[in-house]
């Protein structure tokens, strides 16, 4: 896994491309997240359309990102969740945590809406 | 940087390093694609493989590199079976916590075998010769 950083009308869009399933690349993803948090970013979203799948790590990832930027009055949204990940989401009832959206643009809007 | 797996009987083994991760995925939906299985089936035993493999590396090796982790493959015309194996002092998998109650849903971990077993048609935990984990998970392709 792989994942790439960009930034569009004041919001952090972080693109992992490959599979999230645990180990050095992960470690790495996840600190990416705290770093941006601890930066002060507010506005994130996790763009998944290239992610092939994800288990537990990726979803404590998540949830992980989720919970501190509430914390830090920020949220973290997601967008153009797959099937593969949306039936994890569903299984694990992570879908009534996380606000998701088709594109990023929605996501992006949603920020300033 | 080493990140070999051993050829053992029927799998693969090696040491209790995350870092070896990706090599075992590969190996094991690379012996499902030659099998037949489709790529959904695939990505579901990868992701429930991957759940066990960390769980041997991380709770049962606890990491120790000397400690080594093994994988079986078996499969037969629409199903397969892997085993994976663990040196550490095993436990008990029936007191684990729904991950769904309450506060464990915002938990950062604690789904691991839940999401494996909700993704192939059975897991079975017994202990190994050793004392070890061995978790052997079942999967029939859809008709
Ligand atoms: N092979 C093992 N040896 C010893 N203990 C284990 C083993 N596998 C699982 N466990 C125990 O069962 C618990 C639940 O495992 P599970 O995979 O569901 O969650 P987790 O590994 O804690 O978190 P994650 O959601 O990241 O997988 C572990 O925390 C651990 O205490
Ligand atoms: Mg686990």
């Amino acid at each position: 896994m792989k994942f790439s950083v960009r930034e569009q009308d004041g919001v952090t869009i972080l693109a992992p491309k490959g599979k999230i399933m645990g180990g050095p690349d992960s470690t790495e993803l996840q600190e990416k997240l705290r770093d941006l948090i601890k930066g002060n970013t507010k506005r994130v979203i996790i763009d998944l359309a290239e992610v092939d799948w994800m288990n537990s790590t990726g979803l404590g990832i998540m949830i992980a990102g989720l919970t501190t930027m509430r914390t830090a009055a920020g949220e973290l949204k997601l967008s153009r969740v797959t099937d593969k990940i949306q039936s994890l989401l569903v299984i694990t009832k992570l879908v009534t945590v996380f606000e998701s959206y088709d594109s990023v643009d929605e996501a992006i809007k949603s920020f300033t809406k | 940087m080493a990140r070999r797996l051993s050829k053992i009987p029927h799998g693969v083994a090696f040491p209790s390093d995350q870092k070896f991760l990706a090599a075992v995925d590969r190996y094991v939906e690379q012996e499902l694609k030659k099998a037949g299985f489709g790529k959904d089936v695939i990505a579901d035993v990868a992701i429930s493989v991957s759940e066990f493999v960390n769980n041997a590396i991380l709770h049962g090796n606890r990491q120790d590199e000397s400690k080594l982790v093994r994988l079986e493959l078996y499969h037969a015309p629409g199903q397969v079976t892997i085993c994976v194996e663990d040196e550490g002092e095993g436990f008990e998998p029936d007191k684990v916590a729904s991950p769904l109650e309450g506060e464990n849903l915002l938990k950062e971990v604690g789904r691991g075998i839940f999401i494996a077993k909700m993704l192939v048609d059975s897991v079975e935990f017994s202990r190994g010769e050793k004392g070890g984990t061995r978790v052997k998970l079942f999967k029939k392709l859809p008709v």
